[in-house]
């Protein structure tokens, strides 16, 4: 499962990080051809990357590749059931990546691109939130 | 490569506020800059200027009319795209002379297809090369045949032919398109494998409960 190698620099139990805004990088397909790209804010575990992966994986079989261009490296903190308020901050239960609309977040290369999509929309049904395929585009600046 | 004509106004109101008038009213803020001219901060249609984009690439040459009749030689430096609605919403132009020569990033754009025995797969690692060539003659795009290679096979961006007079700016050693082998169905079933075991210890292992206050 994906998370950090090494505990966090910062702090371990980090505040909720900002959903506001969009992408201002990885908005582009830039290693396959197809990719998958949010359209809404969304934090996604490491559980979620990690069902979409096989789900792609599990349709293309073989003769293809896969890219994850996100990762899950801030700490969600959850209090225990039936714990009263106080007594400080719970402890770290999800690790997620902080997604905003725009972003990028897997790509796949794949020679049919009927079946590229196909399990790229296998993939979305494994994520939280809305998503586009969207397609490597030649030259841009 | 021929030059696009366009219309240019110069802008009097700028920041987030006067940008976001000027896109509503139809229009792209732009700067006009190079040649130790001082920048121009003018307002292209928006929809002429991304239509001679999407026909004529990246490297579109365009001759800007401005207000005081002058007219300008320009290429587009940079782009700002909203990463959802994918249109424009800024540019810079870099004022360019005819038989000046410039650096531009020329799209590389694979043809053919790899021997079918190979069974390889076809990864692009650059999408674009870096040439020095004259801003009137900029290539749309390169041209790169990967008919008939097999597994293990490249190709870097000296071999790629260019057109006269064009100087290749990008390391000629870097690899433009490789062939690599695609994963056996073993690979695969180890890879979801593990994928799939990796789940139980996460499950396995609970939060670390606290003390319910008494």
């Amino acid at each position: 499962m994906l998370m950090p190698r090494k505990p966090p620099k910062g702090f371990r139990k980090p505040h909720h990080p900002k959903r506001a805004g969009k992408a201002k990088g990885g908005t582009r397909v830039v290693f396959g051809e197809f990719g998958i790209q949010a359209l809404e804010p969304a934090y996604v575990t490491n559980r979620q990357i990690e069902a979409a992966r096989i789900a792609m994986t599990r349709h293309i079989k073989r003769g293809g590749k896969v890219w994850i261009t996100i990762f899950p490296d801030q700490a969600l903190t959850k209090k225990p059931a039936e714990t009263r308020m106080g007594s400080g901050k719970g402890s770290p239960e999800w690790w997620v990546a902080n997604v905003k609309p725009g972003r990028v977040m897997f790509e796949l290369s794949f020679p049919n691109e009927a079946v590229a999509r196909e399990a790229l929309t296998r993939a979305i049904h494994k994520l939280p939130m809305k998503c586009r395929i969207v397609k490597r585009e030649v030259g841009e600046v | 490569m021929s030059e696009v004509r366009i219309s240019a106004e110069p802008r009097t109101e700028f920041g987030k506020g006067g940008a976001r008038r000027t896109r509503r009213a139809g229009k792209v803020p732009a700067v006009l800059y190079g040649h130790g001219e001082k920048p121009k901060h003018i307002a292209l249609p928006a929809r002429d200027f991304a239509n001679a984009l999407r026909h004529g690439g990246s490297n579109t040459l365009f001759s800007i009319e401005l207000a005081d009749g002058t007219k300008t030689l320009a290429l587009p430096k940079a782009l700002q795209r909203d990463p959802i609605k994918d249109t424009i919403d800024h540019v810079d132009l870099l004022i360019v002379r005819r038989g000046e020569k410039v650096s531009v990033e020329v799209a590389v754009h694979v043809t053919g297809e790899v021997a079918k025995e190979a069974d390889g797969l076809v990864v692009q690692e650059l999408d674009t090369l870096a040439v020095l060539v004259e801003a009137t003659h900029v290539p749309e795009q390169f041209e790169v045949s990967i008919e008939g290679l097999g597994v293990g096979d490249h190709v870097t961006a000296g071999q790629i032919t260019l057109p006269a007079g064009a100087e290749l700016v990008t390391d000629p050693e870097n690899i433009v398109v490789a062939i690599v082998a695609a994963p056996t169905a073993a690979q695969v079933d180890a890879d979801l494998g593990e994928g799939e075991t990796a789940e139980a210890p996460a499950e396995a292992a609970p939060a670390e409960a606290e003390k319910v206050e008494a």
